[in-house]
This record gives C-alpha cells, sequence and structure tokens, in this order.
C-alpha cells in the first residue's frame, strides 16, 4: 500500500490540481500525509507546488511552534517566508509576493537542489487563494498543508480536501471519531437547491442561530455562503446537522481521511481507529504510519 | 503634500486638499517619502513654482495614456532596494531576495529610460553604478523577474553543486536500497516516512536489520529506519559536498555585496531620481486626467481663471451621469458674490480655492488659463466649516472666533473665502460686519471673495461684485415628492457662470421658486408671493 500515491490519484481522479490537508487539531499526521503525496508527486514526475498556512499553521493563535522543514526535490516550487529561506542550497527564486506572513515577506521558490526547507504561507483565506493560483501557474499539483479555517478560500473550486485525524486530538477513540465525524459532515455539506424554500444567512452559523432554528422547527434550507460558516462544532454540529437542512453555496470536496494512532500523549490501537473512522466517515481512509487503507 | 501653515484643517477639507493629495500621489516607496515632504511654495517664490507647474504640464503633454500606464505600473512595482544597500554599504553580506529585488531595481529604471527617451522627455535615471550592478546580476536570470545564484556566477560553484548531486544521488541510493530491503522484509510496498508501525500482527519474524523500535504498543510497534553503513558513508560524503556548496555560494554573496557596496553612492541617486520621477508622472498623470494646464503665478494677490472646474465635485457630479459647469472668475483684490441658492457661490469660491492650491503647490489647475498669486493663507469663512462645531460656542459665536483667528495671523498673502459670513445674525448687522471683513481685507491688501444674499454690500465697500447668473426659467414643477427630478430640471435651467455686475444690480435668491420646485404645496407659495409683492 502507498498510501501517498493512492491520495494522489484520488485527487486526481476528482480532477483537482490542487490537494488541501487539514487536521481536526495539531500532531495528528497532516504534515506526514503531505510528505507522503509529495514524494508520490515527485515519483511520479507530477511538478508540485507546496504551501502552508501560517509559518506552523497555528501561528494565529500564538502557538508558533517550530514545525520539522521539508525535503524537498528539485522542481519543487513552494512559498517561504524570506527570513525562513535557507542561505544554502540556494533557490530559484521567481517572484516576491506581497503577501506578509508573521515570519516576513512571502516569496515564491523553485527548488534546484534538492535539500530541507520551510514552508510558509499566508495567514488569511484571501492569502491562501492567491497564493493557490500563484503555485498553480508553474505546478501540476498544488498541495497545501492547510487548516479548516482557510479552506473556506478553496470552496466552490475543484480542490480536494483530505482531513487528517490522530490520537492527538481527543482522549479516547471515540472522541476523536466522533471530531472528525462532525468535522467531515460539516465540509461536506451540500449545494443548496435552488427550487426549494432556503433561508440565506448573511454570516456564520453559531451555536444559538442552530438552537434558534430547531426550536423553531425550521424546515427550509438553512444556506451559508461555504462550509467553513458552520461554526457549530462537536456534539451540537452533529446535532444542528442531522435537524437542520444545512446547505451551503460553495461546497467543498472531502476526498479521503488519515488517520495517525500514534500522538505525543497516547496511542490508539491502529486498525481499529481507522475502521472506526472509515465507517464515521464514509471516506476512503488511511493511516499513514501503517501504510494501510481501513476496510 | 502638507500645507499645514497655508490651510487649517476645515479650509483643507472644504478645498478638496486630500482629494488633490490622492490625486497627485506617487505609487512607488522612492517616491512616497519626497511627496510627503512637499511643502507650498512660499511668497517671492513664483519664479519657481511657475516653473514646476511648467515642468509637470510639459510631462503630461509628452506622455500618452499608455506611456503612463507603463510607467505607473513599473515604479508601482519596483522593490525597495535602500535598506538593502544601506546594508550592503555597512559590510553586510546580502540574500538573494535582496539581489532579486536590485535586479528588478534596475532593470526598471532602464525601461522607464527607455519608455521616457522614446518619448523626449530627458530624465536620465540610469548611471554606471546601476549598469554595473545590472550586469553583475545578470546571470542570475534573463529577464527581471527571478533570481538564482547560478552557477554563471562561478565555475567553483558549478562545480561543487555536480559533486553535491552525485554526493546525494548516491546517499539516495544507498537509502533507497535499505528502505526497499526492509520494506521486502516486512512485505510491504514501501516505507514511507520517517517513523512508520508495523502491526504485531504482520510480524511474523523479528523486526529486519537496520529498523529501531521507537515505541511498543499491544497490537503495533512504532518504528524508524536506522542509517546503515554505506547510508553512513554516503551521508558524510552528501554534508562534505553540501558544505562546499555553501561555502561558493557564500563568496558569491560576498562579491556580490562589494560590488552593491561600491556602487552605493550612485544606486543611492538613482533611487532619489527615481522618486523625483515618480512625485513628477504623479503630478503630470493628475493633469493628464484632468486636462489641467500650468498657471501663470504672480506676486499679485489675485486669483483668475478661464473654464476652472472644481475636480472633486466635478468627479463626483461625473459619477452621477452629470457635468460640470466650468467657471471663468477674474479675482484681484476683494469682492463680493451673489446669486440664487442653490446656484453655485459655494462652488465658485471652492473653484477659486483650488486653483489657488494648485498654484500654491506648483501644480496645473483644471482651467484652460489661470493666473494666481501664491498666498501664506487661504481661510475658509462661513458656512462649510460645521464639521468643527463647537457645544459651547453659538453659531455666529464660532464665525467670529475663527474671524479672529484669520485677522490674528495678519498673513503678508492672505486669499480668504467666505461662504454667507454672519448670516445667523441680523442681515443689518451681517452686512454691517461683511463691510468691515472687507475694508479689513483691502487694508490688508489680501484677496478675497464674500458670498453673501444681502445686497448692497459690494457697493458699500467699493469692491467688484460678481454674481451667479441663475435661472434661465423656472423650471415646471414636477410630482411633489420627486427630488431627485426636481433638482435635475433645477440644474438644468441654472446658469451657474459668473459675470461682474454693476452696483445696482440687486442679488438674486429665486428662493420661492425653488421652494415650489421642492414639491411644496401651492397655497404655502403663493401666500409666499403675495408676502413678497407686499
Amino acid at each position: 500500500m502507498r498510501v501517498g500515491l493512492e491520495l494522489l490519484e484520488l485527487a486526481r481522479a476528482a480532477g483537482a490540481r490542487v490537494i488541501f490537508v487539514v487536521g481536526v487539531g495539531r500532531d495528528v499526521g497532516k504534515t506526514t500525509a503531505l510528505r507522503a503525496i509529495y514524494a508520490a508527486a515527485c515519483r511520479c514526475e507530477i511538478s508540485a507546488g507546496l504551501a502552508s498556512i501560517g509559518r506552523d499553521g497555528e501561528t494565529l493563535r500564538g502557538e508558533a511552534r517550530g514545525k520539522p522543514r521539508l525535503w524537498l526535490e528539485p522542481r519543487t516550487s513552494f512559498v517561504t517566508a524570506r527570513d525562513a529561506l535557507p542561505r544554502t542550497p540556494a533557490v530559484e527564486i521567481s517572484k516576491l509576493s506581497s503577501l506578509r506572513s508573521p515570519a516576513g515577506e512571502l516569496l515564491y521558490a523553485r527548488v534546484v537542489s534538492s535539500g530541507f526547507y520551510e514552508l510558509v504561507g499566508a495567514p488569511t483565506a484571501s492569502g491562501v487563494a492567491e497564493i493557490v493560483e500563484e503555485l498553480g501557474t508553474s505546478s501540476e499539483m498544488v498541495i497545501v498543508d492547510g487548516a479548516v479555517d482557510r479552506v473556506a478560500a478553496l470552496a466552490g473550486s475543484d480542490a480536494a480536501i483530505v482531513v487528517a485525524c490522530g490520537a492527538a486530538a481527543a482522549p479516547t477513540p471515540a472522541e476523536a471519531v466522533d471530531e472528525i465525524a462532525t468535522l467531515v459532515a460539516r465540509l461536506r455539506v451540500a449545494r443548496f437547491d435552488p427550487a426549494a424554500p432556503a433561508l440565506f444567512l448573511e454570516g456564520a452559523l453559531t451555536a444559538s442561530d442552530a438552537a434558534a432554528l430547531i426550536a423553531a422547527r425550521e424546515s427550509r434550507q438553512i444556506v451559508v455562503r461555504d462550509p467553513t460558516q458552520i461554526a457549530v462544532s462537536g456534539r451540537a454540529g452533529a446535532r444542528a446537522l442531522s435537524a437542520l437542512r444545512v446547505r451551503c453555496l460553495r461546497p467543498l470536496h472531502v476526498i479521503a481521511a488519515t488517520t495517525a494512532a500514534i500522538g505525543p500523549q497516547r496511542s490508539f490501537e491502529p486498525r481499529t481507529f481507522a475502521r472506526a473512522v472509515a465507517v464515521a466517515t464514509a471516506l476512503p481512509t488511511f493511516d499513514v504510519y501503517a501504510a494501510t487503507r481501513a476496510a | 503634500m502638507k500645507a499645514p501653515s497655508l490651510l487649517d484643517d476645515a479650509t483643507a477639507r472644504v478645498l478638496g486638499f486630500d482629494w488633490l493629495t490622492s490625486a497627485t500621489a506617487p505609487v512607488s516607496p522612492y517616491g512616497e517619502p519626497l511627496f510627503a515632504q512637499l511643502r507650498p511654495f512660499a511668497a517671492g517664490e513664483e519664479t519657481q513654482a511657475a516653473a514646476r507647474a511648467q515642468a509637470i504640464a510639459a510631462f503630461a503633454g509628452a506622455c500618452d495614456a499608455d506611456a503612463f500606464d507603463t510607467l505607473r505600473a513599473a515604479l508601482n512595482d519596483v522593490p525597495d532596494v535602500n535598506a538593502g544597500v544601506a546594508r550592503a554599504a555597512m559590510g553586510d553580506v546580502l540574500d538573494d531576495p535582496s539581489f532579486l529585488e536590485l535586479r528588478r531595481f534596475c532593470a526598471t529604471i532602464e525601461r522607464l529610460d527607455a519608455v521616457l527617451g522614446a518619448r523626449g522627455v530627458a530624465v536620465p535615471l540610469s548611471n554606471r553604478a546601476v549598469r554595473t550592478v545590472a550586469d553583475a546580476l545578470t546571470p542570475g536570470g534573463r529577464d527581471g523577474s527571478g533570481f538564482y545564484l547560478a552557477g554563471e556566477f562561478d565555475r567553483a560553484l558549478d562545480a561543487a553543486r555536480d559533486r553535491l548531486a552525485r554526493a546525494q544521488a548516491e546517499l539516495d541510493a544507498a537509502r533507497g536500497r535499505e528502505s526497499e530491503r526492509v520494506a521486502r522484509e516486512l512485505g510491504r510496498d514501501e516505507i514511507a516516512g520517517d517513523e512508520f508501525i508495523v502491526m504485531r500482527t504482520d510480524l511474523h519474524a523479528p523486526l529486519p536489520a537496520g529498523v529501531r523500535v521507537l515505541r511498543e504498543a499491544p497490537t503495533y510497534v512504532l518504528c524508524a529506519l536506522e542509517l546503515g553503513e554505506a547510508s553512513f558513508a554516503a551521508l558524510a560524503r552528501r554534508d562534505a559536498a553540501a558544505d562546499e556548496v555553501g561555502a561558493a555560494e557564500a563568496r558569491v554573496r560576498e562579491r556580490l555585496s562589494s560590488i552593491v557596496r561600491e556602487h552605493a553612492a550612485g544606486l543611492g541617486a538613482a533611487a532619489d531620481a527615481l522618486g523625483e520621477l515618480d512625485v513628477l508622472a504623479g503630478a503630470a498623470h493628475f493633469a493628464k486626467v484632468y486636462g489641467c494646464t500650468a498657471p501663470a503665478i504672480t506676486p499679485e494677490p489675485v486669483v483668475e481663471f478661464e473654464a476652472a472646474r472644481f475636480l472633486p465635485l466635478e468627479v463626483e457630479l461625473a459619477a452621477a451621469g452629470r457635468s460640470f459647469t466650468p467657471l471663468d472668475l477674474e479675482l484681484r483684490d476683494v469682492a463680493v458674490l451673489t446669486g440664487p441658492n442653490m446656484g453655485g457661490k459655494s462652488v465658485s469660491l471652492q473653484t477659486c480655492g483650488f486653483v489657488a492650491l494648485c498654484a500654491a503647490f506648483g501644480l496645473p489647475a483644471p482651467a484652460r488659463r489661470a493666473r494666481s498669486g501664491i498666498f501664506e493663507q487661504i481661510a475658509w469663512l462661513g458656512m462649510g466649516r460645521e464639521r468643527e462645531a463647537d457645544g459651547l460656542l453659538s453659531s455666529f459665536a464660532r464665525e467670529v472666533v475663527e474671524l479672529k483667528a484669520v485677522l490674528t495671523r495678519s498673513s503678508r498673502r492672505l486669499l480668504v473665502l467666505a461662504d454667507e459670513f454672519a448670516r445667523t445674525t441680523t442681515p443689518h448687522e451681517g452686512k454691517a460686519l461683511m463691510i468691515a471683513l472687507l475694508e479689513r481685507l483691502r487694508k490688508l491688501r489680501a484677496c478675497g471673495m464674500l458670498a453673501t444674499h444681502l445686497a448692497g454690500i459690494a457697493a458699500a465697500a467699493g469692491v467688484a461684485h460678481f454674481a451667479v447668473r441663475g435661472l434661465r426659467e423656472i423650471p415646471p414643477c414636477g410630482p411633489a415628492q420627486d427630488v431627485d427630478a426636481a433638482l435635475a430640471a433645477l440644474a438644468e435651467a441654472m446658469d451657474y457662470r459668473i459675470a461682474e455686475v454693476g452696483p445696482e444690480d440687486q442679488p438674486r435668491a429665486d428662493a420661492i421658486a425653488l421652494t415650489a420646485l421642492l414639491g411644496v404645496d401651492r397655497e404655502f407659495v403663493d401666500s409666499a408671493y403675495r408676502a413678497l409683492s407686499q
């Protein structure tokens, strides 16, 4: 089982030229999944463009933490910050961006000599969209180490989303499975039906909105701009999605889930966990460490 | 542009100073600091102000819209190299993004010289330093858009990279063989990633050699692939080769940085010239877009123009599909301006101030012809300053305080534009105050125009009297609630032009006609007409 290749093929089969890897939390194997997809792209001689959000994905919440740099092969395009660019080996700098991250001005680079490089990305959804578009001009496949709240930039496009879940996300396997099941249900909210009655929300669907709509026995479609506008998570989110007909204007395409049964604090039984995630999400589910696909 | 001594905040707002600043602003990081330092010319600097306005107008005349687009896009895109050049000048070794910025800077200068040279605008930006640095950085890429520390910079760098590539390939091969062996022994397709899980149920023999256990769990073991002897040796050779590449790259960067250091002064001069060009181009673009002409600038306290426009309003009207009626005026000394309600008295004053403002900064003015003095102070009194409301003062008291401030400053070159000054006191006393103001302005040898509805002021003060021509006819009333239609009909019927009138002419207001036009009921309007006739 080559997990990276399987994920890459799923994305290509869906017609995607962008793969966004998002996670239900930290240390859930996002970067490992991204590495696997990237390695598969390199083996298939597909030119790849890599980007991240923020310096390590969570800088906006003030939790910046060094992330392992990635070993990148020649011809790979990537986005990094000026201050994060290694002095050696030299890269081809194709463009300086007007976008800034907490780590400095962003730039587009192309690997000439293989080496370790740090991905740094834009701190806003619009910045992510700009980066993805720019990388797409020089790469056959753009792979983004992402975050759920930046996925909005890709809503309505054909970008594929891989959701990573792991033992670090929750104290028990059941809770971790609940987390990813709710997140996937949110991200997979369907496009609204223009022929059916609908209530369009200007902003996000919050827990209090959802509670009020459920209490009012609202039967119309509740339409948000895109799935990231559903700001209800956990059990409340699951309840809202089952009790209301939540729909969106710009849907997302979730193609797979990955599991990381090992975490810094705890580990789950890998096969049972992956199987439970596959059942709960109804998605092709891969254990990126065990190199297996859940049956 | 800043004009704290020329205009107070309220006058700046009424005359559209922020609009003018924005319309003439440069677009590059080189022009912005120069633009921020621009101050109005002082009395006695009429020649310099006129020369600037003529240079801007000539630039605008030499460039067509395409040239401006090219010019502004290039200026907008040019990176700021000042910090990098300063760092190099102090002995720093620059990084590759800095070299890219310098390449783009040099390429932009060469492109701008070509664009301007083709149009006969002699603004030489390039110099020996720019050409030398551009030549030195040329191996970094064929165009100005990217940069790579290429082997063409140094043959030793090329050779070191070849060795690194070979060493990396050896390491990859050794590592690949070890990984494939472990995968084969574990019955897997591949070992992907630094860490991997082996399920105990899949483990029918001891873990293969070269696999390190990181964590054991009841159902699986978390492992990592160790480096074998062959990989270790290859890794050592690869690291040594990488160090060589690093050293060779550092040498190239040091050499390029030293070239920048040697030419720092010349690059600084080019950056300054680029800044001046940007400021000039910003003003010329304004002149081109709005059809401005260089005003004649005179030591006399006058504001004269033909077909002048108050641009902030013209732009607003154009957005609403309407047009501005250009105005003619010859204001020498002081004068009174009268005219009907909604006839454009305030706009006439604003146009007057806007032309004087352009002259003060040596800018072409939005007029077919203009002539203006350089004023030390332009003061707006009366209506229009309301945003400065002070709750403790009545409207009249506030006007008096503002008047006192102007008179106390006693500027040598003063332009006063007063819109219905003293309108909130009795007409009798208001008229007296305006006559006194006109006399004082004359005594100060100031220039000024006072707009009012009160009659007889110009004659009493012995000053020129201008009037907006007013309604050509009374337009028919529309539906009572259709204010927009009424305003459109009014605009159509109004002759906004200004003409000098005789001392006996009474100011027109057309106020009752306007009341009817704006939809007040017929009985009310008839009653007003009866009262007027009595």
